[in-house]
This record gives C-alpha cells, sequence and structure tokens, in this order.
C-alpha cells in the first residue's frame, strides 16, 4: 500500500512534468496515434488481398494489434525508463535511486513517463473497438489482458536491460530484443511451428503480449486467464531476481547528477 | 574538383569512422535476421494457402528476395533528422555553419558514409537468410540495377529526413514527423508488402509518390532487372529528387534567416 501510495506521486510528478508543455504533449500523443493507424494499414491491406492466414483475419489483427498498443503506451507511459534501464545502469546513475529510501527497481523505472505512449495506449482501445467484436465484457477483458501483456512486457525489458550489469553497453541487444518482441507479437502465432512458437512463449515472450491476450479477449477460458497470469508472475519474478543479482556487480560512476 | 574533393573527404572520414566499430554495425545489422525469419514464414503461409506459385508476378523467392532489398534500405538509413534538429535545438548548428563548407553537402556526405557500411552488413546478413530459407540470390544484372536505384533512393531519403530535421526550426520536436514518415514508408513505399499485392487504385497512387521510388524501385528491379523498369524508377526518381532538392535548399536558407543562437 506505501508503495502504492508512492507510485501515484511518482506518476503525479512526472505527469505534471509532460504536461508542461501540453502542446508538444498533444503533438506526440495525436502523432503516435496516427502512426499506429498507418502502420495498421498494412495488415487491411493484406487482409483485402488475403482473406485469412491459417484461420487469422482481420478483426484478429484489430484486437492482436490493440491489446499490443496498449500494453507497449502503458509500460512507456507508467514505466518509461524501463526501455533506458541499460543505459542508467551503465552510466552509474542508479547512485540517485540508491541513495534515496525506496525500492530501486521500482522507483528507478517509474521515473520517466515517455508522452507517446499515452498515443499508443488510447489506439489500443480504439483498435479494440473498430474490431467488430466489441462488447462490454469483452472491453473488461481487454483492460485486465492489457494490464498482465504490460507486466509481462515491462518485465521483458527490465530483465533484458538488466544484463547491462554483467555485458556493459548493450544498446544492440535491446534494441534487437524491442523489435522482436513487438514485431513478433503483431503476428498471428499460427504461423509459426513448435520450434518457433517454443521461443515465442519463452526467450521472446511476444506470444504473451499479443496472441494469448487477443485470444482472452476475444472468448473467455480459464485456461488463458491462467497462462497470461503465471506468465505474468513468472516474468516478473525472473525479471526482479536478475535485476537484484545483478545489482549486487553495480559499481558505481561517482558523478555527481542530477535526476530530473 | 576540389569542392568535390572536400565533401569526399567527409565521406571517407565517416566511413572509416563506421569501420572503426565493426561489433557494432555487426550488432545492429542482425536485426535483420529475425524480420526475415518472420516474412519468410508469412508468405509461405500465404503462398501455400493461395494455392498458386505466382501472385501478382511474384513468386514466394522474388518475393524474399525484394524484402530483403527493401529491408536493407529501410534499416541502412541513418538518424539524420535527429541530429539536424538536435543541432538546430542546443544551436550547435553554429558550429557547423561557419566552417568553409555548405551545411547541406556536409550533412549529405555525412550521412553516405554511415549508410554505405551499414547497407552491406545488412544486405549479406539478410541474403544470407534468406539465400538459406527461400534459394540463391537473383542473376547479377539485378543487383547492378538495383545498386544504380539505390543511389537515387539514399538521396530522396536524405532529402526527405533533412527537411524533418529542419522542420525543428518550427516545432519543438520533430519526431512524431518522423514516424509518420517511417509509417509511409512501409505502406506507400511497398517496405512490408510489396506493392503488386496492393489494389490496382492504390498501386496507381503510391507509385506516383516518393516513397516508391526509394523502396519498391530498387527492391522491384533485384528481382525483375527490365530496361523499361530501370527507366521509369530513375525517372521517378529524377522528378522526385529535383522537387524535393529545390524545397530542401528553399527550406535551409529560410531556416537559417530564422535562426538565432544565445550564448556560446
Amino acid at each position: 500500500m506505501k508503495e502504492l501510495r508512492f507510485l501515484l506521486a511518482v506518476w503525479k510528478a512526472n505527469l505534471q512534468s509532460v504536461m508542461e508543455y501540453r502542446v508538444s504533449f498533444l503533438f506526440q500523443v495525436i502523432g503516435m496515434m496516427l502512426n499506429d493507424f498507418i502502420y495498421f494499414a498494412i495488415w487491411i491491406i493484406f487482409f483485402a488481398r488475403f482473406d485469412e492466414v491459417r484461420g487469422w483475419g482481420i478483426a484478429d489483427m484489430y484486437i492482436t494489434y490493440g491489446v499490443l498498443a496498449s500494453a507497449f503506451g502503458l509500460v512507456a507511459l507508467l514505466f518509461g525508463n524501463a526501455f533506458m534501464l541499460s543505459d542508467i545502469i551503465n552510466q552509474g546513475r542508479l547512485d540517485y535511486y540508491l541513495s534515496l529510501p525506496r525500492p530501486v527497481l521500482l522507483h528507478t523505472v517509474s521515473s520517466r513517463m515517455i508522452s507517446s505512449g499515452m498515443g499508443d495506449f488510447s489506439y489500443g482501445f480504439l483498435s479494440y473497438a473498430l474490431s467488430g467484436q466489441f462488447s462490454w465484457d469483452g472491453l473488461l477483458r481487454f483492460v485486465l489482458a492489457t494490464l498482465l501483456a504490460a507486466t509481462i512486457f515491462a518485465a521483458f525489458l527490465i530483465l533484458v536491460q538488466s544484463l547491462a550489469f554483467w555485458m556493459g553497453v548493450i544498446s544492440n541487444l535491446s534494441n534487437l530484443a524491442v523489435n522482436a518482441i513487438i514485431t513478433f507479437g503483431i503476428y498471428p502465432t499460427t504461423l509459426f511451428d513448435n520450434y518457433a512458437k517454443l521461443i515465442l512463449f519463452t526467450l521472446i515472450p511476444a506470444a504473451f503480449v499479443g496472441a494469448i491476450p487477443a485470444e482472452f479477449i476475444r472468448a473467455f477460458t480459464w485456461q488463458t486467464l491462467a497462462e497470461l497470469l503465471l506468465g505474468a508472475a513468472a516474468f516478473l519474478s525472473i525479471a526482479v531476481a536478475v535485476f537484484r543479482l545483478g545489482l549486487k556487480r553495480y559499481e558505481s560512476g561517482s558523478a555527481i547528477q542530477v535526476e530530473v | 574538383m576540389k569542392t568535390f574533393k572536400k565533401y569526399w573527404a567527409i565521406f571517407q572520414i565517416t566511413l572509416i569512422n563506421s569501420l572503426a566499430y565493426p561489433g557494432e554495425i555487426i550488432g545492429r545489422s542482425l536485426l535483420i535476421v529475425p524480420f526475415m525469419w518472420i516474412f519468410y514464414q508469412l508468405w509461405n503461409v500465404t503462398f501455400r494457402a493461395s494455392g498458386t506459385e505466382v501472385i501478382n508476378g511474384m513468386t514466394l523467392h522474388s518475393t524474399m528476395w525484394y524484402l530483403m532489398m527493401a529491408e536493407t534500405i529501410e534499416l541502412s538509413r541513418p538518424a539524420l533528422a535527429r541530429t539536424i534538429s538536435d543541432n538546430v535545438k542546443d544551436g550547435s548548428i553554429a558550429y557547423l555553419l561557419n566552417k568553409p563548407y555548405s551545411f547541406l553537402l556536409y550533412q549529405f556526405s555525412n550521412s553516405m558514409g554511415e549508410t554505405l557500411f551499414r547497407a552491406l552488413m545488412n544486405a549479406i546478413f539478410g541474403g544470407m537468410v534468406v539465400w538459406w530459407l527461400a534459394g540463391p540470390p537473383p542473376a547479377p544484372l539485378g543487383w547492378l540495377f538495383a545498386f544504380v536505384a539505390l543511389l537515387g533512393a539514399w538521396i530522396l531519403n536524405f532529402c526527405i529526413t533533412c527537411l524533418i530535421g529542419l522542420s525543428a526550426f518550427l516545432v519543438e520536436d520533430v519526431a512524431p514527423f518522423l514516424w509518420i514518415y517511417q509509417k509511409f514508408i512501409f505502406i506507400l513505399g511497398g517496405f512490408l508488402i510489396p506493392l503488386d499485392f496492393y489494389p490496382a487504385w492504390l498501386q496507381a497512387i503510391a507509385k506516383a509518390l516518393p516513397f516508391a521510388a526509394m523502396i519498391y524501385g530498387p527492391s522491384r528491379l533485384l528481382v525483375s532487372p527490365t530496361m523499361e523498369l530501370l527507366a521509369t524508377v530513375l525517372l521517378m526518381q529524377f522528378t522526385w529528387i529535383a522537387v524535393l532538392g529545390l524545397t530542401l535548399v528553399v527550406a535551409y536558407r529560410r531556416g537559417v534567416a530564422y535562426l538565432a543562437v544565445n550564448g556560446g
């Protein structure tokens, strides 16, 4: 409860910070929504030419793309530093967070709000509304699936970026990992053979941020809910454990820094 | 000749700089591997589901090599717009403006130096994956025609990204322009789906725009190297380079006239 109050205070401060430049904030939000729509138009063109791909049609893509966009946007909004954790580690900027009486990982990742995340987050809901499969109970499932997918996505980011404790500069690897989870997340799992599916459920958990949440939104089953809950719990536990393990190897930069 | 030497030297310096960190470039180029693999999965299933080996003149083999070239062009683009926008915003553009060279030609030489080795590495990694998945590369003539068109594509990309970077004179953040430019390349350039698979009306629109001359043109020439296509692609490139190049020069002159740098 104490941590939740702390998080709310950090998010409030972040929001006030980005709202300082309202025009820029709105420009980024609208720009990102437009960007998402144009990107999705690729699938509209594809499914207009080829009706379906192993049982997946345009309605499925609207939902998959929607939940992925909302989950990505939510992480960018609430835990923006998860995208930059490896830089923070390498530049010795964890010093600031280590010196304060709050959980280091939570404080670090929540200390930045990426404005464009609001565009992704909002576009996801719009995409679901346009899917032709909208229902009120479906919307509740969409919200729950977005929260769980965002947890898995944030955990994956923390896990990959924490490798900087051992490997130093990993901008290429983290870039590759983030691009891979987003790219694979949009594609239907029916495209892949069993080996590829194994990768998409473990090494790059793209199925947990795209196809499985979409399946859960379309129709409630205890199995998909359990898969999502277990996936979120497992990836979050591993990410936190790896970060804590890496933190023992952290060496301070002893630089004087101001975190804005 | 002396002027050309100056920019050739800038190009060489940037190229050598990029060669100084081969691990960085190789690491970045690996991104093309998962992309090509996932494209193969998608198009393999799509061609099988269609029950035909040729769709709108493209086979699975030619589609994959087309996509390899499209990915190579897109993934090799340097972050020029961000660099220029940062130069404008933090005032460091002042240090470039008072040097004895043209700011635009300096940026062009610089960006070409960054692009060349990156494109080569992307083509090697992408080519290896596609060769393994879909079969041997197209005939040498295709590579030659594609390379000729690639030069025009790089100049076009320079004009557009430079214009976006210079828009920092007017707006605080150029990122949304970059996102939208990238998505136009994705859709109207035929980056994710060859334009041949589009409905006829959309093909006509897309092929008249510069994005197709940047992605679709060189990629299609790789798999279908005909003189007719080469002439069409080059004509489109020349036309758009003239239009966008002129716009860029005007925008640059007006932007510099507005420039106010405080402090030092």
